[in-house]
């Protein structure tokens, strides 16, 4: 296409949404393996489901805006076509946002939730009937967010994996892509905010987080490099689609600023705090400078992912 | 009797890229300055004087299974049994899946309307027994258009009697233009 149908505004939506499902998948699971003794991973939960809401909160509304007719989006909700990613996608967006606010009432902490229903009964005086503790709801919730975080994660691939007109994205290897980048900027996020808080982390925070981001990173490793290889061994126009990045005007971005700085380093960053832990079961040297530049990195490497597709996608063409 | 299928054929050794078909088509359907509905690719070989140029119209091939229909999340776009492809505007939010679906890029959005917009084979004078804008201007006869399960038409005549190819058939979206050898 001459023209980007698709711009900036798509490339956050799908950032954003992929933030937010890799946020809950991450919380949820932290959820599930929370010790016994009630401290554990519990924080880097209610973190989580404190986060998880707002960026695809932000993405579905920046979506909305991006409709040539936003004020005609409910239409979305009217119909459901399984054939269209797009349709899928809204039910997905519109239950997964539903289940991420109610994971957020269900960890608010009880003080803060009773100052807040406070100040709302003194306006509106019914208020207080909804002010009730849905603590134990935060495990069927996390079980419930599961496939649904999945779900919003991977459609942000399958949305433009589905076009068979761009042989660029026409692959299921960018859904997967996609998913697995979302889960590493979902940790990265977490990583982002548990290192700045004032709060030290904690050892068995860290080792989790890490554990996980490194799977996902090495995963999305071997889905990036695969598509490449794959592209190359595919049909011409597949070929020629993937000149975009090995050699075209996406190279530099594609090699050395995702896979070199957004994958890699991380990594590698990573993989070098966790050493001890893995050498000898020493604890941990840990340093939050570290560790927010490498979730720093990771979370630009991941909004980078998605700008390379979506627009080097609409370039390539049969 | 079987249902109408509209058919357009296309015979481009006729073309003079005069691009009468372009005018009529902006002002039968009002389309505005900078988008076109249809196009004419050129490809020129050869030096001089041992050269030749080639012109080819081209626009949306109201494909047999259309990627545009199947990716709308609405339905806004879809296929009438005649094999007419188009947009129920009132249906459509935007979100220009389809202009990105399709292989031809045979769409465009109307930025002033915030929907996308293309050929709809002016089914506004289908209706009337007229054929397309492009079909009745073009004055070197380049496009056939009819009824192909109609026997008696010429677009059947010419289907069952002449060499054809479409346009990038391996996306396997069926277009339905047929380009005459």
């Amino acid at each position: 296409m001459e023209r980007i149908e698709w711009g900036l505004l798509i490339v956050n939506y799908l950032y954003l949404g992929g933030l937010s499902a890799g946020v809950f998948f991450v919380s949820g699971l932290a959820t599930y393996l929370k010790q016994n003794d009630g401290t554990g991973d519990s924080r880097i939960a209610r973190y989580g489901a404190m986060i998880a809401p707002w960026p695809v909160s932000i993405g579905c509304i920046i979506l909305i805006f991006d409709l040539g007719n936003w004020q005609r989006f409910y239409k979305l909700f009217l119909h459901f076509r399984i054939e269209s990613p797009m349709s899928i996608g809204s039910w997905l967006l519109l239950l997964f946002s539903v289940v991420t606010l109610i994971n957020f009432y269900a960890w608010l902490p009880e003080q803060k939730r009773n100052v807040a229903f406070l100040r709302l009964s003194k306006r509106i005086r019914s208020a207080e009937r909804f002010n009730i503790d849905l603590s134990s709801w935060r495990r069927p919730l996390a079980a419930v967010g599961f496939p649904l975080s999945l779900g919003v994660g991977i459609y942000t691939g399958v949305l433009l994996g589905a076009v068979q007109a761009r042989p660029f994205w026409n692959t299921n290897l960018v859904a997967q892509l996609f998913l697995f980048s979302a889960l590493s900027t979902g940790c990265a996020l977490l990583l982002v905010f548990l290192s700045l808080n004032r709060k030290s982390l904690e050892d068995s925070q860290i080792r989790f987080l890490y554990t996980l981001d490194i799977c996902f990173i090495i995963v999305e490793l071997f889905i990036a490099l695969p598509y490449v290889i794959h592209g190359e061994l595919s049909v011409k126009a597949v070929q020629d689609s993937l000149q975009l990045i090995m050699g075209g005007s996406y190279t530099l971005a594609f090699w050395v600023f995702f896979l070199g700085m957004g994958l890699l380093v991380p990594l590698a960053l990573e993989v070098w705090e966790m050493l001890p832990v893995l050498r000898t079961k020493s604890p941990l040297k840990h340093n939050k400078l570290l560790t927010a530049s490498a979730a720093f990195l990771i979370l630009i490497g991941g909004y980078l992912l998605r700008y390379i597709f979506v627009y080097a996608g609409q370039k390539s063409a049969f | 009797m079987l249902k109408k299928k509209y058919t357009l054929l296309i015979d481009s050794k006729r073309c003079i890229n005069c691009k009468a078909c372009i005018v009529a088509c902006r002002a039968e359907n009002n389309v505005p300055l900078g988008h076109s509905r249809l196009w004419i690719n050129e490809e020129h070989r050869g030096e001089w004087p041992k050269i030749s140029s080639n012109f080819e119209p081209e626009q949306c091939h109201h494909c047999e299974s259309p990627s545009c229909v199947r990716v709308c999340p609405t339905g806004a776009s879809y296929k009438r049994p005649d094999g007419v492809v188009l947009i129920n505007a009132k249906e459509c939010v935007g979100c220009r899946y389809c202009i990105v679906a399709c292989p031809y890029n045979a769409r465009f959005a109307r930025e002033d309307l915030g929907i996308p917009e293309k050929c709809t084979y002016c089914a506004h004078r289908l209706e009337h027994g007229e054929p397309p804008a492009c079909v009745e201007t073009c004055p070197t006869k380049v496009r056939i258009f009819g009824d192909a399960n109609d026997p008696n038409s010429l677009v059947a005549e010419m289907l069952n009697t002449r060499q054809y190819r479409v346009h990038k058939p391996e996306t396997g979206n069926g277009p339905r233009i047929f380009y005459l050898r």
